[in-house]
């Protein structure tokens, strides 16, 4: 047998996505670019010509829709390299052939994160004073240098963790050599003796990208947490905070992306890979709880005004639909998801269902108690979009819930229960972010002279977004096609 | 040099002729009804406003805020290219061609005294005549920052002079746009290091009291309590 036919037998399961293209994946391509197109279109001629004016910022709050995906994105990049990290530190072999995706999130997600800065300058054609001009007492200075340091490091890492599959694809796809010979930079060496280097390498690496990932997002975290004009972000728990849900959500977006890769290109990935994942989450999402409870308490045993005022619009006031699903929806049943085995009777998944309903029930009953108000639990007849968004939500995540208990609950398959305990991770920390990031800029210091303010992303502001993230999955499906996902398993050779 | 100001509220009127006469006197654009109502106005300075109780005892209070010109500037400490700066005159200015517009020192500001231009404001071709030809007052580009500068040009203008004629800056010689508009004589600005100016003799006053004083940023903009 010649040692291309020897490697297409063994990796062809692991290979399956860089053979030939399906109608789905073009479409897929086709619709992304398309987001892209329209995003790049509103960024650059409507953003950058008519001005900051076009999104839903105003004079009582600044950091928006954008500066919530950066923060999000940091987090689930730091996330991701941990991850990659674990792999090659710990030993973990079930975490091996994920660690590269790993990566890939934690360069890709960064990407990202620095674009939705660049969308949200005032003037981003000065971008460059920030290398200029860097005044290092400013903590976003301190972010630059971190993200450009951690960048180079996931680069690195991505690379000596893939170049011995690269030299590998060459053998087995003679045509695109020039492909991975490009992307291996010219390396060739697969001994034994090489591979063994290049283990060594990574370790080491990896024992400077934890700390780094922890500093990243510290630092992203100490943006808004050194700031005393704001309350509730001027608090020590912030750094850790961001850590914890940087690690939750980094981790849960890795396996969901492991479960849809191997739901959509039948990608070989084993039930320990997931089982592994899901152990990690499982000790994760506590601490995002603990962490909440901490804050909860200290806030409201102190009573301080500025800071309730705060917590009280995130519990009971405009924000609760985030605060609530987040808890809920967000850490609770994918906690549920992750430790309790699946039962199957029909019995269990009506209770489960009862129990949704009740909760609710109990919600609206103490919510006029917590100081909210109950029409905001009702349909949409509220004309605006920021008004119409808070009912929808709440009834979205009711029908989720009981969609979830009833039907994923039970279901055997642990792909199925972790992946879509991951998704809701991901969504929860994503409101949790949102309400970090908005709620403190409405409720400011001289809130009685100002008034309250209001935000409600604007139509340009939602396409840039979905514009930079369709980026992102243009870049995952890009990379799919052209090497391994997967680590490739050693042919014994 | 650390200029000051001191602002009687038993002697403010509310008649807003102070962010009238800052928005001639630098520059600051004007907003259409549509800007306004999105909150996309700029004012230097601006007359808040803090209304207590129901009709039929309504309660209210007014503030005229212009840059706290803060000896602890939190916007200062946290701008990314050094845009925003302390001046040794205690003045904190910013500078428009570095500025990056990411907004930073708003978040950190506590007061609100900064603001962004989000826009270009349509401007009716009248008003242009009556615009400061003063080339450092000159209209800020979109997507930057601006603020409350305690009208530089006109302090720098004068110490200029003063020290051309070889003599010592008088006590009042030299006057912000709202200080000198002030209806009520509400404002006083002037040097807080000499201890024989006028606005050094009312910041000992027993009604003192700074904005948000607790939170360190020690403002040099001092109020004198109504009542």
């Amino acid at each position: 047998m010649s040692t291309v036919a020897r490697i297409e037998r063994i990796h062809e399961p692991f290979l399956r996505p860089l053979y030939g293209t399906g109608p789905g994946y073009v479409l897929a391509v086709a619709a992304l670019l398309a987001l892209v197109g329209l995003g790049g279109y509103y960024l650059v001629f409507v953003q950058w010509s008519q001005g900051l004016e076009v999104t839903g910022l105003n004079a009582s709050i600044y950091w928006g829709l954008y500066i919530v995906n950066f923060v999000f994105l940091v987090g689930v990049s730091a996330g991701g390299i941990i991850v990659a990290a674990l792999a090659h530190i710990l030993e973990f072999r079930e975490f091996k052939p994920i660690s590269r995706i790993a990566e890939l999130q934690a360069i890709a997600c960064l990407i990202l994160a620095t674009l939705f800065i660049f969308a949200s300058l005032g003037a981003p054609d000065r971008v460059y004073h920030l290398f200029l001009y860097p005044r290092l007492e400013s903590p976003l200075i301190w972010d630059v240098i971190i993200v450009m340091t951690y960048l180079g490091l996931a680069m690195l890492m991505g690379y000596l963790g893939t170049r011995a599959d690269l030299v590998r694809c060459m053998a087995a796809f003679p045509r695109r050599r020039w492909l991975f010979r490009l992307l291996a930079l010219g390396y060739t060496d697969i001994s034994p003796a090489a591979l063994a280097r290049e283990r060594k390498l990574l370790r080491g690496l990896s024992w400077v990208a934890i700390p780094a990932a922890v500093l990243l997002h510290s630092i992203t975290a100490w943006i808004l947490g050194l700031v005393k004009a704001r309350a509730t972000w001027h608090t020590s728990l912030l750094g850790p905070l961001f850590v914890a849900s940087a690690v939750a959500s980094g981790v849960a977006l890795v396996t969901l992306g492991v479960v849809l890769a191997r739901a959509f290109w039948r990608l070989e990935i084993r039930e320990e890979v997931v089982r592994g994942l899901a152990k990690v989450l499982a000790f994760s999402v506590p601490v995002l709880g603990y962490f909440l409870f901490a804050e909860l308490l200290t806030v409201t045993f102190g009573g301080e005004t500025k800071v309730l005022e705060i917590f009280g619009q995130m519990v009971w006031g405009q924000f609760a639909p985030f605060f609530w699903v987040n808890l809920v929806v967000g850490l609770l049943l994918p906690l549920f998801l992750l430790v309790v085995p699946p039962q199957m009777s029909i019995g269990w998944a009506l209770a489960r269902a009862a129990g949704a309903l009740a909760f609710a029930g109990v919600m609206v009953m103490i919510w006029p108690w917590g100081g909210g108000d109950l029409a905001m639990l009702l349909p949409a007849w509220l004309p605006e979009w920021g008004g119409a968004i808070q009912p929808v939500w709440m009834l979205g995540a009711l029908v989720l819930l009981i969609l979830i208990l009833t039907v994923v609950v039970p279901s055997t398959s642990i792909f199925v229960r972790v992946g879509t305990a991951s998704a809701l991770i991901v969504g929860g920390v994503f409101l949790e972010r949102t309400n970090i990031v908005v709620l403190p800029q409405l409720y400011r210091f001289l809130v009685e002279f100002y008034g309250p303010g209001r935000y409600v992303p604007t139509w340009p502001e939602v396409a840039v977004t979905l514009g930079i993230y369709a980026l992102g999955a243009l870049a995952f499906l890009g990379l799919a096609k052209v090497f391994p996902l997967v680590e490739l398993p050693d042919e014994g050779t | 040099m650390r200029w000051g100001m001191v602002i009687d509220l038993d002697k403010c009127t509310a008649c807003q002729a102070c962010a009238v006469a800052c928005k001639t006197e630098n520059n600051v654009p004007f907003a259409t009804p549509e800007q306004s109502e999105r909150g996309h106005t700029i004012f230097w300075m601006d007359v808040l406003t803090h209304v207590r109780g129901e009709y039929p005892r309504p309660k209210a209070r007014f503030l005229p805020r212009p840059c706290m010109q803060c000896d602890n500037p939190p916007c200062v400490q946290v701008c990314p290219v050094g845009a925003t700066y302390r001046r040794p005159d205690g003045i904190v200015a910013q500078d428009y061609e570095r500025c990056i517009g990411c907004k930073y020192c708003m978040v950190a500001c506590p007061y609100g005294a900064r603001s962004f231009n989000m826009g270009r404001a349509e401007e009716p071709e009248s008003f242009r005549r009556y615009a400061n030809p003063d080339r450092r007052v000159a209209k800020r580009r979109v997507g930057i920052v601006e603020k409350c500068t305690f009208c530089f040009q006109r302090v720098d203008r004068a110490v200029a002079r003063a020290r051309a004629e070889g003599r010592a800056l008088q006590d009042g010689e030299v006057k912000t746009a709202c200080a000198q508009t002030c209806t009520g004589g509400a404002i006083v600005f002037g040097d807080l290091d000499d201890p024989e100016s006028r606005v050094a003799r009312l910041a000992e006053s027993p009604r003192t009291f700074r904005l948000l004083d607790e939170l360190g940023t020690r403002p040099k903009v001092v109020y004198l309590m109504e009542g």
